[in-house]
């Protein structure tokens, strides 16, 4: 009795679907912007589950083009017609680029599955910043997601450390309407300039069709705030697909922090932390004229100093304010200054070569000799 | 206290089961922090025969931090003081938390074989060891029987 109330169910059910299919109903809609390389763009809004062909329907008629001889290009690849809009990390209000073309060029994968073989299309929108990038991660595997490769600093709106999505754009004109002619191969690749070639649609590019790739990222776990919406690559945060040990607590973790020196150095995030506060707390961090306030690789090899120091936001915000404080502090005497002896004060003062009295004026106003 | 750490946990695990040639290290009933360190004295040093007891204590943010390590038994050294400090940079600026109470021990036994008397601690066992090794090496001898044997 039950399995045919279940039967009929069922074919209710079919019969709605294919009812919402055929009428292009939208049930969880997403509201993304399409900019075509005339310079209009149009604000529309999708399914998930519709595939590219169904997309180029919609918007063909719009751009007083033939479905056929739309181009749809995001993050630096031409979507073939079979992919569905779920299967792209595309997140609300981002941009998909539409071009004319009567030529079919070689039409691939999502950018997301070719290099990173991974999708963010449902990561959550909930801001909660007291959560731990961990936390975030089990919460996001919850979801569904699985490992997700690329973190960033996201200093607006989020101001913590996020999970990132990778974007490419042209490197001369700077717009999104380019395909990549290979996929980076490397953090190399995606973090210089001029590795990878492209072919840029943009008619108002000046060095197009054929130009240089420049990769970016955005932080995946907020709405898109346009094209100035970007984030800083924390490229030493990895996934631990090898499942290499933490040098400090020998767990296996993920995702890790992986050192540039030789040897590739792993420790988990917990460590990182507790090693930077450490070496904080004992003034070890290294002042580097080039890269700022800086640590090496906890196993203290050659050229292992952390070169983005965006990493140390993995601190909590106390830590980083003091990370920030004593970086401050070991310039001003680096460069020949003097702190106010003050409690409480501590402002740096740079004094000039013949002065005999000093007064903390932007300070605390105390004088000393 | 707080739990202990399970880098620490594993290390003494080992170090029970799989301890290394001539070193024991055992924690302490009251403190897992702390070990009983017995090294014995390496063939062919002035220290051979010798049964040195030390101590090594895991201090709160081990291995962020070296293991502080100190010789109990008296002993004629010119890196190891009449406190029984010792200077190994392993324990100082080259300490790395990818080295393990074991390579400790390890390095301190090395030690024990190659006295570096250009880098001293102990000033006039340096000295000595520089301008009368063979007396030096006697001194260290009759320590080693004096204080490291039969008790």
């Amino acid at each position: 009795m039950a399995s045919i109330l279940e039967i009929i169910f069922e074919l209710i059910n079919n019969m709605l679907q294919f009812f919402r299919l055929g009428k292009k109903s939208i049930s969880n809609s997403l509201n993304i912007y399409i900019k075509s390389n005339t310079g209009s763009t149009l604000s529309i809004e999708l399914d998930p589950k519709w595939d590219i062909k169904n997309v180029k329907e919609v918007i063909a008629p719009k751009l007083g083009l033939p479905p056929n001889e739309v181009k749809i290009i995001f993050a630096g690849k031409e979507l073939d017609d079979s992919i569905t809009i779920e299967e792209c990390d595309l997140g609300e209000q981002s941009i998909l680029h539409a071009v004319q073309s009567r030529s079919q060029s070689k039409r691939s994968r999502p950018l997301s599955e070719s290099v990173a073989n991974l999708q963010l299309s449902n990561i959550s929108e909930n801001d909660d910043s007291s959560s731990t990038i961990e936390e975030q991660l089990e919460s996001s595997e919850e979801k569904g997601i699985k490992n997700t490769h690329f973190y960033v600093y996201c200093s607006q709106p989020c101001k913590s450390v996020r999970v990132g999505k990778l974007r490419v754009r042209c490197a001369n004109c700077h717009s999104g309407a380019l395909t990549v002619d290979s996929d980076p191969s490397c953090w190399d690749d995606v973090l210089k300039s001029n590795r990878i070639t492209a072919h840029c649609e943009e008619t108002r590019c000046e060095t197009g069709p054929v130009s240089f790739a420049e990769f970016f990222f955005k932080c995946a776990e907020h709405t898109s705030q346009g094209e100035k919406d970007e984030a800083v690559p924390l490229y030493l945060i990895r996934p631990n697909i090898s499942h290499v040990p933490c040098l400090a607590c020998t767990d296996i973790s993920d995702p890790v922090l992986v050192f540039s020196c030789e040897e590739r150095h792993v420790t988990c995030l917990d460590c990182f932390r507790q090693y930077c506060v450490t070496r904080l707390r004992e003034r070890q961090f290294v002042s580097d004229d080039r890269l700022g306030y800086t640590l090496p690789c906890p196993a203290g090899c050659e050229n292992s100093l952390i070169e983005e120091c965006h990493h140390f936001r993995l601190l909590t915000s106390e830590q980083y304010q003091m990370y920030q404080r004593f970086g401050a502090e070991e310039y001003v005497l680096k460069a020949g200054g003097v702190l106010c002896p003050q409690p409480g004060c501590g402002a740096g003062i740079i004094i000039d070569t013949d002065c005999k009295r000093v007064q903390c004026v932007g300070g605390c106003g105390v004088r000393s000799h | 206290m707080a739990a202990l750490p399970r880098r620490i946990i594993k290390e003494t695990q080992r170090l029970l089961q799989e301890p290394v040639p001539g070193i024991s290290a055992v924690p302490d009933d009251a403190n897992a922090r702390y070990f009983h360190v017995i090294v014995t004295g390496p063939e062919d040093s002035p220290f051979e025969g010798g049964l040195f007891k030390l101590e090594l204590f895991l201090p709160e943010d081990y291995p962020m931090s070296a293991p502080k390590v100190r010789f109990i038994t008296k002993i004629y050294h010119p890196n190891i003081d009449r406190l029984g400090r010792i200077c190994l940079d392993i324990l100082k600026d080259k300490w790395s938390p990818a080295l393990q109470i074991r390579t400790v021990l390890l390095s301190i036994q090395a030690l024990l074989s190659a006295p570096n008397p250009d880098d001293p601690l102990a000033n006039d066992v340096a000295e000595l060891w520089k301008v009368n090794e063979v007396e030096a090496i006697r001194n260290a001898k009759e320590w080693t029987r004096r204080y490291a044997m039969d008790n």
